[in-house]
C-alpha cells in the first residue's frame, strides 16, 4: 500500500517561526544568491549537479505544512527542476496549502540563481548550497580541467550537524526579564510597482578601495557601509520626519559566536540607530555612533541573551499551547509592531571562499531578498564587492545618493539594474 | 557599456536613462551584457470570474428586493433569497481559499453545510430536516467521496487520513441525538454512526500506523 514508508517531518527552527505566517507577495521572505561564471551555463549539467547536491541536503527536500499548533516540513518526493530564469526576482516560493519545494534553482545567461525561502534556512545555510552545487556544476562542466584531481569541498559538516536546531541547542533558558519599549522610526514611503516587483541596483566595485576608504575613518567595512546607508536615507527624509530615528536592522551570523556548522536558519537580528535631531548630519558623528553600537551588540554575552529572548517565546508553555491560527495572528502582530521601529536592513554576508580550484571559472557573487523596504546586501569574492540594493519603491534616490558617496570617493562602480523604466 | 556622468558609474546592459538618476548616458549599451531578463507584468486578473458571479449575485438579491417591496409587500420571500446567496458563498469562500487541499475542502464542506443546515431548520421553524437528514448524510457522503477521491486523485493516504479522520469522529455525533431522541427520522443517523464504526474499523486495522504517525505529526507541540 502507498505511504507505508514512515515519513520524515522536522519542526521549524526558532527564527523560522516567524517567517510563515508573515510572508505575502508584498513580502515573499524569499532571498537571492547569484554565482556568476565566466561562460554560459548548460542547463543539463546544472540539473544533473543539483541532482547530485540534493542527497547532501535532505533537509531542502520538502515541502512546509501547517499542524494544528505549528507549521512543520514534510519530507517530500517532489525532486527540484532546474529553468531558465522565467519569473520576476524573489517571489513567492511558498504558498499556503500548496505543496512545493522552498527552493528553487534558475540560470540566466551566466548566472546561476539560488532562491531560497528564508524558513528553510539563512544566508549562510543557503550559500553552502549554492557553494556545493557550484563544486558539482564545475567539476561535471570543466570534467577535462578535473581529469588528474578532484577538488574539495570546503563544507565539512555531517547530515545531522546539517539539521541540526542551533537555537535549541545553545539556548541556556536564563532569561533576563527585560521591558520592550517600541521607538517608533523613520519609516521610507514611495510607490510600488504594481505587480509588487522589486527593484534590484546591483553595484559592483573593488573590494581595496572601499576597505580602504572604511580604514580611512578607522573602521570596518560592514560600518562605513552602514554609515554611508543612514547617510542616504537622511538625504531624502522629510524635515518633519526627521525626529524619528533611522534605524537599520542588521542580521547576525550567529555561527560566528556559538559553534555551529547548521545549514538552517541561525542568525538574529540587531538594530543601529541613529537619532539625526540629537546627533547632527555628519558623516564621521555616523561612523562613530554606528561603531558602537557594533560593538556594544555584537558580544558573545549580548547575543546570548537575544538568543534566549527568541527561544523563550517557544518554550513557553503557553504560547506553545495555543492554535495555529491565532499564532499566525499573534506572530503578524508582532512582526507589524517590529516593522515599525526600522527603517530599512542591511545584511553583509562576507567575504565568499571556494576552493582555490573553482576560483577562475567564477567571476562573482551576489546576493538579495525579496523586501518591504529598502535593503541592501553585501557580499565580495575576491577583489569584488557586490553590493545589491532592492527596494519595493519606484524611486531610486537613496539608491543614487548611496552609490554616489562612493563614486565621489572615486570608487569605480558598475551598475546594473532589472528594471528600466522609472 | 554605459556611463552617467553625474553619478560617475559604468552601467551594465542597455537602458535608456541611468538607472538611479534618470538622467542621459554616454556611449552605447550592449543588451548582451544584461543580468536579468525581462518579464512583463502579469496583471491578476484570475479572479475576474468570481467578480463577475458576485455582481450577478448582488443584482439578484437587489432586484428580489425591489420586486418584494413593489409588489408584494405583505410577504417577505425576498430574505430566504437573500440568505441563500449569501450562504452559497459562504460555502465557495471556503472552497477557494482550500481549493489546493481537497480532503481538507470537503471536511470544512461538511462542517459549514451541517451549521447552515441546522441555522436555516431553526429559522423556518425546525422541523427537524437538518438533523434528520443532513448532517447523517452529509458525513457518510464525505467519507464516500474521499475514499473514492482519493483513489481518482491518486492522494496519499497519509494527505488523507487525519480529515477522513476528522469527519468519522463527527460521524458519530447522530449518536447524540438518537439517545436524546430529537429525530423524527431514524433511519440515516443509524447508517451515519454505523458507516463511521466501520470507517474507524477500518482506519485503525489497516492504517493504525500511519495514523499515530499522521497524528504526532500534526498534533505536535
Amino acid at each position: 500500500m502507498k505511504g507505508r514508508k514512515p515519513v520524515e517531518w522536522t519542526k521549524l527552527d526558532n527564527a523560522a517561526k516567524i517567517f510563515p505566517p508573515t510572508s505575502n507577495e508584498r513580502d515573499t521572505k524569499v532571498f537571492r544568491f547569484v554565482c556568476e561564471l565566466r561562460d554560459e551555463i548548460d542547463e543539463n549539467i546544472l540539473q544533473e549537479a543539483l541532482d547530485k547536491t540534493m542527497p547532501l541536503f535532505p533537509f531542502y527536500q520538502t515541502v512546509l505544512r501547517r499542524g494544528f499548533f505549528w507549521y512543520y516540513f514534510e519530507s517530500t518526493e517532489l525532486a527540484p527542476k532546474v529553468a531558465r530564469e522565467y519569473k520576476l526576482p524573489c517571489s513567492m516560493l511558498y504558498h499556503p496549502n500548496r505543496r512545493n519545494l522552498l527552493f528553487e534553482v534558475t540560470y540566466y545567461k551566466n548566472r546561476i540563481n539560488l532562491e531560497v525561502y528564508h524558513a528553510l534556512t539563512d544566508g549562510t545555510g543557503a550559500l553552502a548550497f549554492l557553494k556545493t552545487l557550484l563544486y558539482y556544476y564545475i567539476t561535471l562542466r570543466y570534467r577535462e580541467d578535473f581529469k588528474d584531481r578532484l577538488p574539495v569541498l570546503d563544507y565539512d559538516a555531517s547530515i545531522t550537524q546539517k539539521m541540526d536546531d542551533s537555537f535549541l541547542k545553545h539556548y541556556t533558558g536564563k532569561r533576563i526579564p527585560k521591558k520592550v519599549k517600541i521607538i517608533k522610526a523613520y519609516r521610507i514611503q514611495g510607490r510600488r510597482f504594481m505587480d509588487n516587483r522589486i527593484k534590484i541596483i546591483e553595484g559592483v566595485m573593488p573590494v581595496k578601495e572601499v576597505l580602504e576608504l572604511a580604514h580611512k575613518y578607522d573602521t570596518t567595512l560592514t560600518v562605513y557601509l552602514t554609515a554611508l546607508f543612514i547617510r542616504a536615507i537622511y538625504k531624502e527624509m522629510p524635515a518633519r520626519s526627521r525626529r524619528y530615528p533611522v534605524v537599520i536592522s542588521v542580521p547576525v551570523n550567529l555561527r560566528a559566536y556559538f559553534p555551529s556548522v547548521t545549514a538552517r536558519n541561525f542568525f538574529a537580528t540587531i538594530n543601529v540607530k541613529y537619532d539625526f535631531a540629537a546627533s547632527g548630519d555628519k558623516l564621521e558623528d555616523i561612523i562613530k555612533e554606528v561603531k558602537e553600537c557594533f560593538n556594544r551588540e555584537l558580544t558573545q554575552k549580548k547575543l546570548q541573551e537575544h538568543l534566549n529572548k527568541l527561544s523563550a517565546l517557544e518554550h513557553n508553555a503557553f504560547m506553545r499551547m495555543v492554535p495555529l491560527i491565532l499564532k499566525d495572528t499573534v506572530l503578524r502582530l508582532a512582526n507589524r509592531l517590529n516593522d515599525r521601529q526600522i527603517t530599512a536592513a542591511l545584511s553583509n554576508i562576507g567575504r565568499i571562499a571556494v576552493s582555490p580550484e573553482l576560483e577562475p571559472y567564477i567571476n562573482m557573487f551576489s546576493c538579495f531578498t525579496g523586501v518591504k523596504r529598502p535593503q541592501i546586501a553585501l557580499c565580495s569574492f575576491k577583489d569584488k564587492l557586490v553590493v545589491s540594493f532592492s527596494s519595493p519603491f519606484t524611486g531610486t534616490d537613496i539608491q543614487k545618493n548611496f552609490f554616489r558617496f562612493l563614486t565621489d570617493e572615486n570608487v569605480p562602480v558598475v551598475i546594473s539594474a532589472n528594471i528600466k523604466e522609472i | 557599456m554605459q556611463y552617467c556622468p553625474h553619478c560617475k558609474v559604468k552601467i551594465k546592459g542597455q537602458h535608456t536613462v541611468c538607472p538611479l538618476c534618470a538622467g542621459i548616458l554616454e556611449g552605447d549599451g550592449d543588451p548582451k551584457e544584461e543580468v536579468f531578463p525581462f518579464i512583463p507584468t502579469i496583471y491578476q486578473e484570475f479572479n475576474l470570474f468570481i467578480r463577475v458571479m458576485i455582481l450577478i449575485s448582488i443584482i439578484v438579491v437587489v432586484a428580489c428586493f425591489a420586486i418584494n417591496i413593489i409588489f408584494t409587500k405583505e410577504s417577505r420571500w425576498s430574505l430566504p433569497v437573500a440568505a441563500g446567496v449569501l450562504c452559497m458563498w459562504i460555502s465557495l469562500f471556503f472552497i477557494i481559499r482550500k481549493k489546493n487541499n481537497i480532503p481538507k475542502t470537503i471536511l470544512w464542506q461538511v462542517g459549514i453545510i451541517s451549521i447552515l443546515s441546522v441555522i436555516w431548520d431553526k429559522s423556518m421553524g425546525f422541523a427537524g430536516w437538518s438533523i434528520d437528514y443532513v448532517i447523517p448524510l452529509i458525513c457518510v457522503l464525505a467519507m464516500i467521496v474521499m475514499a473514492i477521491g482519493a483513489k481518482i486523485l491518486k492522494i496519499s493516504v497519509r494527505d488523507l487520513i487525519i480529515y477522513l479522520l476528522i469527519d468519522v469522529i463527527f460521524g458519530f455525533v447522530p449518536i447524540i441525538f438518537i439517545i436524546f431522541g430529537w429525530l423524527n427520522v431514524i433511519f440515516p443517523s443509524v447508517i451515519c454512526v454505523a458507516a463511521s464504526i466501520i470507517s474507524l474499523s477500518v482506519l485503525i486495522l489497516f492504517e493504525g500506523d500511519n495514523m499515530k504517525n499522521e497524528l504526532k505529526k500534526k498534533m505536535h507541540i
